[in-house]
């Protein structure tokens, strides 16, 4: 009995954005007579953090600090359209429609400060809150001040709408899958490698370290992104060694309904975790943001299951990769059983998993490969 | 830049270090009733009778309904997509899994909502249930759902999803090695710690106030005002706030139906799943049953892929046909392969309908060709780090259905995991780039399929 | 029966088999702790009693009479926030925030009690508690700051200690 160590690799990608787009995220902001910046949005924000991300979008684009910014996204009444927090979009697709709103309410501070300060709006700057004529800093009025000419001077509400709306792609050849436009708003890249240690006596796999490389254009907050990439990383082990609807799949029998009959991922499990992140930025997000939500638990399964067979010599490719799998499998490699079919030069792994082995032979579905 | 690029505290990070943070089950809506559901015992039933007689007149019972009071009980939630709808709210003549709700009873307190439940009567015929994607197809087969056992369509009628690219039966002859997997990714639960939660207040003016978990308040007010076949300025969504999601509250699982008995009392009702609802009865990621098989040479270059997926949707389609469509677009993941021959297929069982979970129809995907990458890599004795380099999408190529890439960094991110393990590289992968392909890295079976990054 | 929570006593009209949790938030109208499972599985619904970390949806308030109850309310406000607060805060223990509640009480314990900054010593702690958004890893370096009684600069959050930045472009 021993304690096996493997290593094992996976270099993903993932789009940003519904697939084939046509989703829509939209963003009203209104400046207070004081200055202070109410940014109404659609975005819900699960956990994910886009009422912090979004606020910072906003902030940065008008030139005020982050505190002078509340976010309200509580309710339809107030808040335009948006699709959803989901497909990795709230980040670019939410954030793009803040940032256009955003856009438009800087002009008009510039537009009003000008006439204020009887320059032109394209000689000035916001800086912290604060608009600067450019070359000449000391000419100058706060954006309070701003506010409160719009108010009670010009009679203007600054205000500022946005819409990100990436057109649909279609498919235009279904024989093909051809679409008329790119389906996504952008590609984020990322590879992890997996470290794991495997018991040959009781099956166990603890994955022990993983380190991974995550491109997300450009890290609107950097804690932020860790914190999908630590939560991904644990969900991500959980698909690969932990988790399973129904144990015993395809059957529906003894399905977990409780805490420690389905085994979420524990403190416990945690792997330590080395991660490096690049910053290749987007063509065309907020600052050349990425998503980067969902893909933060996709290397990890596909890396596990390569270091279990860089460990003890076994492909376990469905998963969970459970203790039984593991004992299963080196059981069948010791008697020879697991070989690959060799053909020519077709190599067939897996043949008592596939649909061929468990459908009838008349069956219309097939992989056709000719031997 | 100041605010981006910042390690800012979170919006909301005081809020939840003191309490303060306001789910949707910490509004106080005094009054509030119970909901229980009755639901499926079966996974595949007929429904011979249903009489809810009982439970209506028992004391503290505020409202049942059933499918005869949905306006619109069968709403395609992804119909702008062009997916038509197959699930019913409530259950009517038939039950397709285990858990299908039938009908929701309000009740004072959950006591009487669970007294309430059992005293609906109902009667089922049960029926064979399918459970195995792979027997689907069997001319035998059990025939589950009324579009057959396999959703029927996709563009133009296809049943299936379609890539083509290339010459598959060229790439196969050449090829010097075909490495053929399968690959089974299991069913996994969102498991978000706050379970699905709805509380709806009917108000004076004839709105309704729907406190939601929902991750998308728009595409859930969509749904509810589609069912109930009203405008959406009848309903004011509250939330915006979720105790995690993961994929799993996009399916608006409570909020029709708390709606519906709230307008039949005329009184707020609230419904939490218990989270033996929330692992036996929300939905799921989907299971997936893949087979890949790719004509590699004995250099390491990938020169085709054969591919057929089954997708697990569960008893309804829900969101799988759009799953799968991602699926297809991405099932060569980070890398170039010229010749492809995939097919897809969104096949119906009986279990819990499958949906949207973080990573939803790549996930997948990236499961089974980057195991499989790594199985090639040692059938033909290569570094699995320098054959991912190889055949990593560079600026120029093109996508399985022929879009072109513009920025990829899958060289970068490989070669920083390398050094940062210290695995060693030659000279030639370590300074590898992601600029368009040229010499050795263009080979004669690539240039087909090269696109322009300026037509983006 | 009385009971006394985060020092100020109350009159308890529910009846006895009531848990803490449902006396907690429904009557007293306390909602730092969370109904996560009802199953004793998840943690979210852990309160101090006699400053001890129970799971409070597994008590029935008949149960504990005289014992002093600590919540989440009892701790720091915001303008005032207790050290534990301080450090989830800084170091982004909290994303979706539902988990944190039964957290704060029982790292509130551990440091109390003696725990140190030792990893393994807080995961074996609070490895009861489920967290589906964090990974746990900003939660562990929490609470060993916490421990360790560091000083928390609250207009920023920790670097993790783990992350490099290569920006600009590939290599």
């Amino acid at each position: 009995m021993a304690i096996h160590k493997g290593r094992g690799i996976a270099a993903i990608e993932y789009p940003t954005g519904m697939n084939q787009n046509g989703d829509p995220s939209q963003a009203w902001i209104k400046v207070k007579p004081d200055g202070r910046v109410d940014v109404f949005a659609g975005t819900s924000d699960i956990g994910n953090g886009s009422k912090t991300i979004q606020s910072q979008i906003v902030a940065e684009t008008i030139g005020v600090p982050y505190e002078w910014v509340t976010y309200d996204n509580s309710n339809t009444d107030s808040s335009p359209v948006c699709t959803g927090t989901f497909a990795s979009r709230a980040t670019f697709v939410a954030g793009m429609a803040v940032k256009k709103a955003a856009e438009r309410v800087r002009e008009r501070i510039l537009d009003i400060a000008g006439k204020e300060l009887e320059i032109d709006p394209s000689d000035l700057d916001i800086v912290d809150g604060e608009v600067v004529a450019k070359g000449a800093p000391q000419t100058k009025i706060s954006v309070p001040d701003v506010a409160a000419a719009a108010t009670w001077g010009h009679g203007e509400l600054i205000t500022g709408t946005g819409a990100q709306l990436k057109p649909y792609a279609a498919i235009v050849e279904p024989d093909t899958g051809k679409v008329d436009l790119p389906p996504h708003s952008a590609i984020s890249y990322a590879s992890c490698a997996a470290e794991v240690e495997v018991d040959d006596e009781t099956g166990q796999v603890r994955v022990t370290r993983l380190v991974q490389c995550f491109d997300v254009g450009l890290a609107i907050n950097p804690t932020l992104v860790e914190g999908q990439i630590d939560g991904g990383a644990i969900q991500g082990l959980g698909l690969g060694v932990l988790e399973t609807s129904y144990p015993y799949y395809p059957s529906i029998e003894h399905r977990g309904g409780e805490f420690g009959s389905y085994l979420a991922p524990s403190m416990e499990d945690m792997p330590v975790l080395d991660t490096v992140l690049i910053e290749n930025p987007s063509a065309d997000g907020p600052y050349g943001a990425k998503g980067i939500g969902e893909m933060a638990n996709n290397p990890q399964p596909p890396a596990i299951a390569s270091a279990v067979h860089d460990a003890v010599g076994v492909w376990i490719t469905e998963l969970p990769i459970t203790p039984e799998r593991v004992l299963r499998a080196l059981a069948a490699k010791a008697s020879g059983e697991s070989e690959p079919t060799r053909k020519g030069k077709v190599v067939v792994y897996d043949q008592d998993l596939s649909l061929a082995a468990v459908a009838r032979p008349d069956a219309p579905v097939k992989l056709v490969v000719d031997p | 830049m100041k605010a981006v690029g910042a390690r800012v505290p979170r919006y909301d990070g005081v809020a939840h270090v003191t309490g303060r943070t306001v789910f949707v089950e910490d509004f106080d809506v005094p009054g509030a009733a119970w909901v229980k559901a009755l639901r499926s015992p079966h996974p595949h039933a007929g429904i011979a009778k249903l009489d809810a007689s009982a439970a209506e007149r028992m004391k503290g019972v505020r409202a049942v309904v059933t499918a005869a009071d949905v306006p619109l009980n069968v709403y395609g939630h992804l119909s702008a997509l062009g997916i038509p709808g197959d699930e019913p709210l409530l259950a009517e003549k038939e039950v397709r899994y285990v858990g299908q709700p039938i009908a929701v009873v309000a009740a004072e307190d959950e006591e009487i909502a669970l007294a309430a439940v059992d005293a609906i009567e109902i009667e089922y015929d049960v029926r064979e249930p399918l459970f195995d994607v792979r027997k689907a197809f069997d001319p035998d087969a059990p025939q589950i759902h009324e579009w057959g056992n396999w959703y029927p369509h996709f563009e133009d009628g296809y049943d299936h999803r379609q890539i083509r690219k290339g010459d598959i039966d060229a790439a196969f002859d050449q090829a010097d090695l075909i490495v053929q997997g399968v690959y089974r990714p299991a069913a996994i639960e969102q498991l978000p710690i706050e379970t699905q939660v709805c509380q709806v207040v009917p108000e004076a003016n004839g709105r309704l106030t729907i406190y939601s978990c929902t991750q998308a308040l728009y595409f859930s007010m969509g749904v509810v005002a589609a069912h109930l076949q009203q405008p959406l300025n009848k309903f004011k969504f509250v939330g915006g706030t979720v105790g995690g999601g993961f994929g799993g509250k996009v399916d608006t699982a409570t909020e029709t139906l708390c709606c519906l008995l709230a307008l039949k009392s005329c009184k707020p009702t609230k419904w939490r799943w218990t989270r033996e609802e929330e692992f036996l009865c929300s939905s799921t990621r989907a299971p997936w049953h893949m087979e890949v098989a790719d004509a590699v040479t004995k250099d390491g270059w990938i020169l085709g892929r054969r591919m057929i997926t089954l997708h697990d949707s569960g008893a309804y389609a829900r969101f799988s046909p759009y799953g799968v469509t991602k699926h297809s677009f991405h099932h060569t993941g980070a890398y170039t392969i010229p010749n492809l021959h995939f097919d897809g297929w969104v096949v119906f069982t009986n279990r819990t309908p499958t949906s949207a979970m973080r990573g939803f129809g790549v996930t997948s995907v990236s499961f089974a060709t980057e195991t499989h990458m790594s199985r090639i890599a040692e059938e033909l004795g290569i570094d699995p780090f320098e054959l991912r380099l190889k055949n990593a999408n560079r600026i120029g190529d093109t996508s399985p259905n022929g879009v072109v890439y513009t920025d990829p960094s899958t060289v970068p991110t490989i070669l920083a995991i390398a050094d940062h393990l210290g695995h060693e590289l030659p000279a030639d992968y370590r300074t590898m780039t992601t600029e368009p392909r040229s010499g050795d890295l263009l080979p004669d079976h690539l240039v087909a399929q090269l696109g322009n990054p300026e037509d983006h | 029966m009385s009971l006394t929570v985060n020092g100020r006593t109350h009159e308890i009209e529910s009846p006895p088999l009531t848990t803490l949790l449902d006396v907690l938030r429904e009557e007293l109208r306390m909602t730092s702790p969370k109904v996560g499972c009802e199953q004793g599985g998840c943690g979210a619904c852990t309160v101090l009693v006699d400053g001890q970390p129970r799971r409070s949806c597994l008590i029935p308030v008949g149960a504990l009479n005289g014992v002093a109850i600590t919540t989440v309310e009892g701790l720091g406000t915001p303008e005032d926030l207790q050290p534990i607060q301080a450090a989830f805060v800084h170091h982004y223990a909290a994303q979706c925030g539902f988990c944190t509640s039964g957290l704060l009480m029982a790292a509130t314990a551990y440091v109390a009690n003696g725990g140190t900054d030792d990893r393994e010593a807080i995961a074996h702690a609070l490895g009861g508690h489920v967290c589906r958004c964090t990974g746990y890893v900003k939660i562990v370096d929490a609470v060993a700051a916490a421990a360790r009684g560091d000083e928390f600069d609250l207009s920023t959050t920790a670097e993790g200690r783990y992350t490099t930045m290569h920006t600009g472009g590939d290599s």
